[in-house]
C-alpha cells in the first residue's frame, strides 16, 4: 500500500505533533453531529417520551392528555395477559439462552478441532443466521403445521400414526417457538465462540496434553477461562435481543393459544393496535429496569475492552 | 490445533456434526420442496420428497401478488438506509477515534446505549413522532427510523477499524498537504474497506429483514417492504403454504448470497462489535 511506504520513509523522524486546537474540536463535533442528531430524535427523545406516555392516559387522537401517575402500571400488573407475558418471556429467555450457551460452546469446540470439512461446517452454521428472521420463523411455522402438511406431523403420521398440535396446544407452543428461535439464534454464539477459541495459543493445549489433561479438563481449564469475556458479552447482548424478539412469537403463534406464548413485545404491539398508548407504553417501560442493568454492564465491559 | 483426536472422539465429533447439518438443512430443504408444490399436492400427497414439482407458486407470487413491487420497495429502503447510515457513521466514528473535544466520551457512550436500546421500547413513541413529522407511510420515514439500529452499530464497528489504523498515516497525509478531512477520505477510508463492507452488509440485511417498524409505519399496500408483504400472505389458515414458502425463498436468497460472498468480512465484523441477531 502506498500509504505504508510513505510513512516508512519517515520512520526515522519523529512524527510531528499536531496541535489539536479549536478547529479540530469544531470538526470533531461537526462530524459526530449527524449521528447524534439522529439518535437524539430517534432514540433519546422517544425513550423519554415512552416513559412519559406510560404515566399518562394518552390514546391516539386524544385532545386532552392527563397525568395518571402509576395507574397504567397498576392496571397492567393486574391483568392476566401481562403476568403471563412476563412469565413466558422469562421462561423463553432462560431456556433459550441456556441451550445456546451449552450447545454453542459444544458445537464451537467440535468445530475448533482438526477435523476434515470444518470449513464447510462453519459456512453451514452461518446459514440460519444469514436467513432473514421472518423467513426462518415462517419456515418453522410450517414445519410445525398441525395438519399432515407439516414436516413433523408428516413423519409422526408415518411412524406413529398420530399427529400433534405443535403451535396450538398450550403445552407444545412454547417449546416449539423455543426450538425455532434456537435454530435461528445459535449461529451467532457458535461463530463468536469459535473466533475467540481460535485466538487461544495452541501451546497451552500442547502443554496440557503432555501433562495428560483430559479433553474435559483442557476445556474447563484452558478454553473456558480464555474466552470468558466473549462468553459474557455474547450472553448479555443476546439476552437483550432475545428478550425483545417480536418476530418469532408474532409470526408463529401470535402469542396464543390463549396467551401461552405471549411475550411482552407482542403484548405491547397489541397494545398499540388498541390505540391505548399509555397502557401499551407501560408494558414496555416496565421491562426497562432489566434492560438498563444489562445495557449498563455490556457498555462497561465493551469500553473496558478498548 | 495440534492435539490429535482418538477414534472415539472422531466418531463423536463427526456424529454430532452430522446431526447439526441435518438440523440446519432439513428445514431449508422442506421450504424448498414445499415451494415447488401445488396447494392440492401439499395436502393430498404429503411427502418429504418433491412431488409433481411446479413453479406455479413463483408465477403467482410475481403475477397475482406483485411481489416484485415489494422487492423494489425493500431495495430502495435498504440501499438508502445503508448509504446514509454508513456515511454518517463513518464520519462519527472518525471523529470519536481521532479527534479530541469536550463531550467526546459522552457521545461515545450515548451511541453504545442507543445500540442496546430495545426497539420494543421505542416503537410506540416512534409511531407518534413519525406521525407528527408527517412522514408515516413513506419510504423516507422508514429509512429515517432504521437509522436507530444501523447508525450505532456501524459507528461502533467502524470505530474498531479506524483504531486499527495507525495515527501516523493521517499525520503523514497531513504533512503531505492533505486537510484532516482529506486524510480521512484518502487514507483512512480506503484502508477500512473491509469494515465498510461489513457495516454495509449488516445495515442492508437489517433493513431488508426488519418487520416490526415496517408493519407499523407502512400501511399503503403499494409501499410495503418484503417482510410486511410476506406476513400479509398469512391469513390465519395455511392454504397458501406453497406460496409463502416461495415468497420466503425469494426474499431470503439475495440476503443469503450477500452474506456468503461477504462471509469473511461479516465474521470479522461480528468479532469486532457483536451484531443484532
Amino acid at each position: 500500500m502506498a500509504q505504508s511506504t510513505s510513512s516508512r520513509s519517515l520512520a526515522g523522524l519523529k512524527a510531528p505533533r499536531f496541535s489539536l486546537g479549536k478547529t479540530d474540536a469544531a470538526l470533531g463535533m461537526g462530524l459526530v453531529a449527524p449521528v447524534l442528531i439522529c439518535l437524539m430524535t430517534l432514540v433519546v427523545y422517544p425513550f423519554i417520551f415512552a416513559v412519559y406516555i406510560s404515566f399518562t392516559d394518552r390514546t391516539v387522537g386524544a385532545q386532552v392528555v392527563n397525568f395518571v401517575g402509576f395507574d397504567n402500571f397498576r392496571y397492567i400488573f393486574g391483568t392476566q395477559g401481562f403476568q403471563e407475558s412476563v412469565r413466558n418471556t422469562l421462561v423463553m429467555v432462560f431456556v433459550l439462552q441456556s441451550m445456546k450457551l451449552v450447545l454453542g460452546l459444544g458445537i464451537a469446540s467440535v468445530l475448533n478441532q482438526a477435523i476434515r470439512g470444518r470449513t464447510v461446517f462453519r459456512g453451514l452454521t452461518l446459514l440460519p443466521w444469514a436467513m432473514p428472521a421472518f423467513v426462518a420463523y415462517l419456515l418453522w411455522k410450517y414445519m410445525f403445521d398441525p395438519t399432515q402438511a407439516g414436516a413433523f406431523n408428516m413423519i409422526l403420521i408415518d411412524v406413529f400414526g398420530t399427529q400433534l398440535d405443535f403451535l396450538s396446544s398450550r403445552e407444545l407452543a412454547m417449546p416449539s417457538v423455543i426450538i425455532a428461535s434456537f435454530w435461528r439464534g445459535f449461529p451467532f454464539w457458535v461463530i463468536s465462540f469459535l473466533a475467540a477459541m481460535q485466538n487461544i495459543s495452541p501451546e497451552l493445549y500442547e502443554a496440557a496434553a503432555i501433562d495428560g489433561a483430559s479433553a474435559w479438563k483442557r476445556f474447563r481449564h484452558i478454553t473456558l477461562p480464555s474466552i470468558q469475556h466473549v462468553i459474557l458479552v455474547v450472553t448479555l447482548l443476546s439476552t437483550i435481543w432475545t428478550t425483545n424478539s417480536f418476530e418469532n412469537v408474532w409470526l408463529m403463534t401470535g402469542g396464543g393459544p390463549s396467551n401461552a406464548t405471549m411475550t411482552f413485545p407482542v403484548l405491547a404491539y397489541y397494545g398499540l393496535q388498541t390505540l391505548r398508548l399509555g397502557e401499551a407504553s407501560a408494558v414496555s417501560v416496565s421491562m426497562l429496569p432489566i434492560f438498563a442493568i444489562l445495557a449498563f454492564v455490556v457498555v462497561n465491559l465493551l469500553l473496558k475492552e478498548d | 490445533m495440534a492435539t490429535r483426536l482418538s477414534l472415539i472422539q472422531k466418531i463423536i465429533a463427526y456424529g454430532s456434526l452430522a446431526a447439526l447439518a441435518l438440523f440446519i438443512l432439513f428445514p431449508v430443504y422442506f421450504m424448498a420442496i414445499t415451494s415447488l408444490k401445488t396447494v392440492r399436492d401439499i395436502y393430498r400427497l404429503p411427502s418429504l420428497l418433491p412431488v409433481n414439482p411446479t413453479l406455479i407458486n413463483y408465477e403467482q407470487l410475481i403475477g397475482t401478488w406483485k411481489f416484485l413491487d415489494a422487492i423494489r420497495n425493500s431495495l430502495i429502503v435498504a440501499s438508502a438506509t445503508t448509504l446514509v447510515s454508513v456515511f454518517i457513521s463513518a464520519l462519527a466514528a472518525y471523529s470519536l477515534v481521532r479527534l479530541r473535544y469536550k463531550f467526546r466520551n459522552w457521545a461515545g457512550r450515548l451511541i453504545m446505549f442507543s445500540y442496546l436500546t430495545p426497539s420494543s421500547l421505542l416503537f410506540i413513541p416512534l409511531a407518534v413522532i413519525v406521525a407528527q413529522l408527517g412522514i408515516s407511510n413513506t419510504h423516507q420515514g422508514l429509512i429515517f427510523v432504521y437509522l436507530t439500529f444501523s447508525a450505532p452499530l456501524s459507528t461502533w464497528l467502524l470505530m474498531g477499524y479506524f483504531r486499527g489504523i495507525p495515527v501516523d498515516y493521517d499525520e503523514q497525509a497531513m504533512v503531505d498537504g492533505c486537510t484532516r478531512l482529506g486524510a480521512f477520505f484518502r487514507v483512512v477510508l480506503p484502508l477500512s474497506v473491509p469494515g465498510l463492507i461489513a457495516c454495509s452488509v449488516f445495515t442492508f440485511t437489517g433493513a431488508w429483514n426488519e418487520l416490526l417498524l415496517s408493519l407499523i409505519f407502512i400501511t399503503d399496500p403499494a409501499l410495503r417492504t418484503v417482510p410486511v408483504a410476506v406476513s400479509y400472505l398469512i391469513t390465519g389458515d395455511t392454504v397458501r403454504m406453497g406460496l409463502i414458502m416461495a415468497a420466503s425463498i425469494v426474499s431470503a436468497l439475495p440476503i443469503m448470497i450477500l452474506y456468503f460472498i461477504a462471509q469473511r468480512f461479516v465474521v470479522q465484523g461480528l468479532g469486532a462489535g457483536g451484531v443484532k441477531a
